[in-house]
């Protein structure tokens, strides 16, 4: 799993390298998150400008980090999802209780 | 499936050789230049099913690399093989002592070479399938399926399900036909977010959930498809073993009495139905999130008015994920489309299933679908 991660303005941005957001990466980002979390990182922002396809595990690990941070008052954005991945967030409601932001400026202002 | 092996060795000389060797023998390679790069390609792409490195290499070498992938538990146990031209004693047991299945030397001749690798990754194929195959037997043997054997046999509707599993290992798609008496039959579908074993073993804990709490609302006479979700939804919450485990569901009760159907969801993709004379499906979308995300979601029930010889098609994700020309997409649309023009060619069920079922794409993951019809009069 290959991250880059820039804090701006006390937010956590980051962006995911891969291509596929995948089972065999799900796990790992799950834990990267969970620890960074943990670590006193309560506002985030997710970028998928490079992911092409994202798959049931992972999305399942997305839901995981922003149960953890709902008790902790934190905030999860996600941005640049393209439009294959946008609209399964939409199928399946996801659109419901993710933020989903166009760009990183954008979604640095929900914060 | 193509096998995939990771090539490390600084000369690019003996990289293109062995990859162009194994390539045309059926198996898809990656090649890095040094370790820092093999490194990159195993953060960046699926995990391999075989690495072969070379031991000599600028900055670091093969022990050093094969040192640091034993630390990581992702990464130890695929098969690993040492190809060089150190071929001292000293250094052969030192490679092999690193849990490296052979080490090789560059002068054996490149048919001997792939023969061996062959024999590995049949090997480790056959070590697999005998696993597997203990598993399932132990999982029949305890009567653990999620996936019933039989759909029950109703006066004016026909069930058919079909579920396809990914690389022939169990996941977490999940069916169940709860027949309560001659009027009421619940039909569930759901999917463990996740893949293969982990998403099968919780799949285990939703369905008890699920069954659970229809029997008991059943008891207590209510029918209501909110308040079993609901039910379900709050236990699944409370449950710290299910904590980052989510399950979509779609539930649907059948009345064969009043030949109604009623339909929810949770987080799950929309209800697709087939009328005659229209241009593509309907959709129904429920409203429910995934279930285990939040204490006090909402659901909704949509009665879904079905006419005789009209068919509904519950799907789980799988089904929607395709993978053409090496670029994998999520297309629910493709797939309404594609059952319409089949429905309108008047294709027989097996045949959609055939395909649905990807004959010309791979197939990405666990897939499931069940369809429900209303029977003809002459029919029944």
């Amino acid at each position: 799993m290959k991250l880059s991660k820039q804090t701006i303005n006390d937010v956590l941005v980051i962006v995911i390298e891969n291509k596929e957001a995948n089972l065999s990466k799900s796990e790992q980002f799950k834990e990267m998150m969970f620890k960074d979390i943990e670590d006193g990182s309560h506002n985030l922002v997710i970028s998928f400008e490079n992911v092409e396809y994202l798959d049931s595990s992972f999305l399942g690990a997305l839901v995981a980090v922003l149960k953890k941070l709902l008790p902790l008052k934190g905030k999860l954005v996600l941005t640049h999802l393209n439009e294959d991945i946008r609209n399964l967030f939409e199928l399946t409601r996801l659109d419901k209780i993710f933020s989903i932001e166009s760009n990183i400026e954008i979604s640095l202002q929900q914060f | 499936m193509n096998k995939t092996v990771l090539l490390v060795d600084d000369d690019l000389f003996q990289l293109k050789l062995y990859e162009k060797l194994l390539t045309n023998h059926g198996y898809h390679c990656r090649i890095a230049l040094s370790v820092d790069e093999a490194e990159s390609i195993l953060k960046e792409y699926d995990i391999p099913d075989l690495i072969i490195s070379d031991y000599e290499m600028p900055d670091r070498n093969g022990f050093e690399f094969r040192k640091k992938l034993l630390k990581n538990d992702l990464l130890k146990n695929v098969p690993f093989l040492f190809l060089t031209s150190v071929n001292d004693e000293h250094f052969i047991q030192q490679g092999l002592d690193l849990k490296a299945i052979d080490y090789m030397a560059k002068d054996v001749p490149p048919t001997r070479i792939l023969s061996k690798i062959n024999n590995l990754m049949l090997a480790v194929r056959e070590h697999y399938e005998r696993s597997l195959s203990e598993v399932k037997g132990i999982a029949e043997r305890l009567n653990l399926r999620n996936i019933p054997k039989t759909a029950p046999a109703l006066k004016n509707f026909s069930i058919n399900y079909y579920n396809k599993s990914y690389q022939e290992q169990p996941g977490g798609d999940f069916i169940d036909f709860i027949k309560i008496d001659d009027r009421h039959t619940f039909v569930i579908l759901g999917d463990v977010m996740g893949k293969k074993w982990g998403a099968w073993f919780f799949s285990f804990s939703f369905l008890s959930y699920v069954r659970s709490a229809i029997r008991l609302c059943v008891f207590d006479g209510d029918y209501e498809l909110p308040t079993i979700l609901h039910k379900l939804n709050r236990v699944v919450y409370a449950d710290e073993f299910l904590s980052d485990i989510f399950s979509t569901l779609s539930i649907i009760l059948i009345d064969d009495e009043n030949c109604s159907i009623s339909y929810a969801g949770a987080g799950d993709l929309p209800l697709l139905k087939y009328e005659k004379n229209r241009d593509d499906l309907i959709s129904y979308q429920s409203d429910g999130i995934l279930l285990g995300f939040s204490e006090e979601a909402v659901y909704n029930e949509i009665a879904v008015d079905i006419q005789e010889e009209e068919e509904l098609f519950l799907i789980t994700d799988g089904i929607i994920d395709f993978e053409i020309n090496g670029v994998k997409k999520s297309d629910m649309k493709l797939l309404s489309h594609k059952i319409h023009d089949l429905k309108e060619r008047k294709e027989l069920t097996e045949t959609i299933v055939d395909n649905l079922f990807n004959k010309h794409t791979s197939q990405i993951d666990d897939c499931s679908i069940i369809i429900i019809k209303r029977k003809n009069n002459e029919a029944k």
